[in-house]
């Protein structure tokens, strides 16, 4: 089941001449995990803007083509203490935030909070006043407080920007497994390395375009190593001279090289 | 030689909560640590204390011969240059070489010593081109790079970097990699946090990690980043590239990508072609 389908979108930020995102077609169906990948400026987090339904609604600018979402979305953005509510004082209000605000009844938000709060790995922190978290931690908060409003549709931003390797790993496994509970997953991420392991599909943007689609085998191509978005181990096989095709992970090279 | 920085047995509580304790290493001159560990571990609060904006509860942070305790941060940054995390929110001037020049002006120099700091740093991390836009206008991975190109203005002894390569692409990396190098080579301390132990690899020497606000290692990088067995305990993970070479187990357990490219052909040219 379709969860977006973006047709033909172009969109321009508010008093620009020239297009964020030109003429992207994508469509992300439930239990599918998405990437985005491209370099700075390539439109990815434009397209999750967009997606969202926060460009240009909210932000404002010029959209053309059409966007159509058949689930209610809840996005991550990559500055996490720019998204906290700045009015719970503790992890876990902050976290019932958000189910609160669309009303539901008392016994439902605190199952929702109590359930996103143990995802994240937050139960220790449930009291904690948010301003007194690392980074990190906060990030885990934001990303809770999202999945608490149980959206169909979960659109990251550099989602692990803030974690550190277990909080990442942690991350990357939940994604994984959201997907497979049936919920549709687009996600932006400079973390080349760990695509592999959490998406079906990679879309390749480049200046606001989609330039290549395909599974996540499409960073180990030489197009992708020389446009420095080859996994690490992809680009550092390339750059040895070794032959083709090169291998995306670690254990594809252990293969290879036996 | 003295010591650049020098932690002696500094705890650190906010409020209730300990988040150092009886920290103690020092820096010397040119060194590239990384300073590693979870989130929570501590890690920020040694640069809070480094840069004079928190007073250890207990020991003292020297740097050079300076007892921070008795430092105001502006008397501070005559030495060290810090960048802290989400730098890219902190940028106030109107143009990025305002914001660059900032520090140094602020140091007292002369107007040409202002401008030649600010055009090295500036041409360091290739934000000449840049040099004349509003820091808002760049996204947010350029205001990163000015924020750092401001601490390097400073010419500082000792730069301390918190996260430096959030939201940077490879590219981006790549460069703040071989800034940091050109520094160091010219004498500069660099104490580091962060995640990223592709970046640690790359550009720095000497790792300290930081487990629940004790040091619980304190060595060389490059034989620690490829130790799946003893990182996992600290919460870390080997980096692709050094586990590339672990697994492979290339000659000399190389862990940067440059070495590990240049082994790989060795190797490979001295086997069979399947």
């Amino acid at each position: 089941m379709r969860s977006l389908t973006l047709d033909h979108v172009s969109f321009w930020y508010p008093a620009t001449a020239s297009p964020a995102l030109r003429d992207v077609s994508l469509e992300v169906v439930q239990g599918e995990v998405v990437a985005l990948v491209g370099a700075l400026g390539a439109g990815a987090s434009t397209l999750l803007l967009v997606a969202a339904d926060l460009a240009p609604r909210v932000i404002g600018g010029r959209l053309a083509g059409t966007v159509a979402r058949r689930d209610r979305s809840g996005i991550v953005l990559p500055t996490p203490w720019t998204q906290a509510s700045g009015m719970a004082f503790t992890v876990w209000d902050e976290v019932a935030f958000g189910p609160a605000n669309l009303g539901w009844p008392a016994h439902e938000i605190a199952r929702q909070v109590d359930r996103a709060l143990e995802r994240l790995e937050l139960v220790p922190l449930a009291s904690r006043d948010p301003v007194t978290l690392s980074g990190g931690e906060l990030q885990r908060v934001i990303i809770a407080a999202i999945l608490a409003m149980d959206p169909g549709f979960v659109l990251f931003d550099e989602p692990a920007a803030e974690l550190d390797a277990e909080g990442a790993r942690t991350l990357w496994r939940l994604i994984r497994l959201l997907a497979k509970e049936g919920k549709a997953v687009l996600l932006a991420t400079s973390a080349l390395d760990a695509i592999p392991e959490v998406a079906d599909r990679v879309v390749w943007l480049e200046d606001g375009a989609v330039r290549a689609v395909g599974t996540p085998d499409l960073l180990a191509d030489v197009a992708a190593c020389d446009a420095g978005l080859g996994t690490s181990v992809a680009t550092v096989w390339r750059a040895g001279g070794l032959p083709e095709p090169y291998p995306l992970t670690v254990a594809h090279a252990v293969q290879r090289w036996r | 030689m003295t010591p650049v920085l020098r932690l002696d047995g500094v705890s650190f509580s906010y409020g209730a909560v300990p988040a150092l304790e009886n920290l103690s290493f020092s820096i010397a001159p040119g060194e590239r640590i990384a300073l590693l560990g979870r989130n929570g571990a501590g890690k920020s609060t040694v640069v809070r204390l480094v840069a004079g904006l928190e007073r250890p509860d207990q020991g003292a942070v020297w740097v050079g011969d300076w007892d921070a305790r008795d430092c105001a941060p502006e008397q501070l940054a005559r030495r060290v240059g810090s960048v802290f995390q989400h730098a890219d929110q902190q940028l106030f001037a109107s143009t990025v070489r305002d914001d660059v020049s900032f520090g140094p002006r602020a140091l007292g120099l002369g107007e040409r010593e202002v401008e030649r700091r600010t055009d090295d740093a500036l041409e360091d991390l290739d934000l000449t081109p840049h040099a004349a836009h509003h820091p808002y206008d760049l996204p947010p991975a350029f205001r990163k790079l000015a924020a750092l190109a401001g601490a390097l203005a400073l010419e500082p002894a000792l730069l301390v970097l918190d996260e430096p390569t959030i939201g940077l692409d490879r590219a981006l990396r790549a460069r703040v990699t071989r800034a940091l190098l050109e520094r160091s080579a010219a004498g500069v301390a660099l104490l580091v946090i962060t995640h990223d132990l592709t970046f640690a690899a790359e550009t720095l020497e000497r790792g300290l990690v930081l487990d629940r606000g004790h040091l619980a290692c304190d060595e060389q990088l490059a034989g620690l980043v490829g130790d799946a067995t003893r990182l996992e305990p600290l919460g870390l993970v080997p980096p692709p590239i050094a586990a590339l070479s672990a697994a492979l187990d290339l000659p000399g357990r190389p862990v940067r990508a440059a070495e590990v490219a240049r082994e790989l052909a060795r190797v490979a040219r001295g086997r069979p072609v399947p």
